[in-house]
């Protein structure tokens, strides 16, 4: 039987990505808050007291409650990084910052989180709400394709621009 | 002053939250690593054991080791005659609901191949299990594991002995067997 992944996991991917949020609200700390990189380190250190709780209390939890709790931080870490995100868009108006973020932080942390929760899912027999891979596969393609054709004609944003405008003095 | 601009720099604020990020990850990983090897293990009675059959006395049973071993000790091989203990021992389901599957396994033998024909050791089970040793004068073929069968709950099932000793066997001649009973849960 192959090896499957401890809810724990999740926790563990939760603790990993708010240590990396604290390393890039560090770099980027003129766009911040300058407290946000030790914050993002304090909920780090949660994630990892959380993990010590797990195991101490692995049986008394019992699997069902131990993937809940772990889910919710991964979700809050995730949370926190599409947040950052629309903070960089919208009250920063830094949309070149904002688009690398989307592409290299917002998007890979989305997708490796999909991918692990819906293997969970199809390992343990777990029904979720939604074909979380399904959907994430989706988005997937919706970006290549935008990606893709940004990237071989690249006036084909401004040109949107410019008739969105036209259309809005119609 | 110097120093104090140098500890407040962007590099160095980073290198710490650097360094710290780092102890973090590995000691999560750490205790992820060691959550994967934790299992927790029980202890549990045995549901199935030995308990002595009809035939207990004549055939030496004894049982030990809180009924999880037993020897049979006055079994009996008559030159070219069968002999057939019905009874002498059986194995009990205590389970009030679940059945379980056993086979019986060789472990050992040992004893002059000449003296015998055959000894085996039959599960009176719905569907028979055996361990048939047979002797051609020069030596002894053991069986290999017999297959499953079901012991349905609180139920004892007999293991019939029958033994032949060989036409020119002489009396005091001494075989000695071990087998096991597997049982899957």
């Amino acid at each position: 039987m192959a090896p499957t992944i401890l809810p724990e996991f999740f926790l563990l991917l939760g603790t990993d990505l708010f240590l990396l949020l604290s390393l890039l609200t560090c770099l980027l700390d003129s766009k911040f808050p300058k407290a946000l990189p030790y914050i993002f380190q304090i909920a780090a250190v949660m994630g990892f007291g959380q993990l010590l709780i797990s195991k101490e209390f692995l049986v008394i939890f019992g699997e069902y409650m131990r993937f809940w709790y772990c889910f919710f931080y991964l979700l809050v870490a995730l949370i926190n990084i599409v947040a950052l995100n629309v903070y960089l868009a919208t009250a920063q108006k830094m949309w070149i910052i904002a688009k690398a973020w989307a592409g290299t932080v917002t998007f890979p942390s989305v997708m490796i989180s999909v991918f692990f929760i819906s293997n969970y899912g199809y390992v343990s027999s777990a029904e979720f709400p939604f074909l979380l891979l399904q959907v994430g596969l989706v988005l997937a393609a919706i970006m290549i394709g935008v990606s893709a054709a940004l990237f071989l004609n690249p006036d084909l944003l401004p040109r949107f621009r410019r008739k969105k405008e036209v259309n809005q003095w119609k | 002053m110097e120093i104090r601009k140098i500890l407040s720099s962007k590099s160095m604020k980073f290198v710490t939250l650097l360094l710290t990020a780092m102890l973090i990850a590995s000691a999560s990983a750490a205790v992820y690593y060691s959550l994967n090897m934790t299992s927790t293990i029980t202890t549990a009675a045995n549901d199935v054991y030995f308990i002595p059959g009809a035939d207990a006395t004549d055939a030496g049973t004894s049982i030990f080791n809180n009924n999880k071993s037993a020897t049979l000790v006055s079994l009996k091989a008559y030159a070219n005659m069968t002999t057939s203990y019905d009874d002498p021992i059986r194995v009990r389901n205590n389970n009030g609901a679940t059945a379980f599957n056993v086979r019986l396994k060789p472990v050992s033998l040992s004893g002059n191949a000449q003296y015998f024909s055959f000894i085996n050791f039959t599960l009176q089970t719905s569907t028979k299990i055996s361990l048939n040793y047979t002797s051609n004068g020069v030596s002894w073929t053991t069986p290999s594991t017999s297959g499953w069968t079901t012991v349905n709950a609180n139920t004892s099932y007999a293991i019939v002995v029958q033994t032949k000793a060989s036409a020119t066997a002489t009396s005091g001649q001494i075989a000695t067997i071990e087998i096991a009973i597997d049982v899957e849960q």
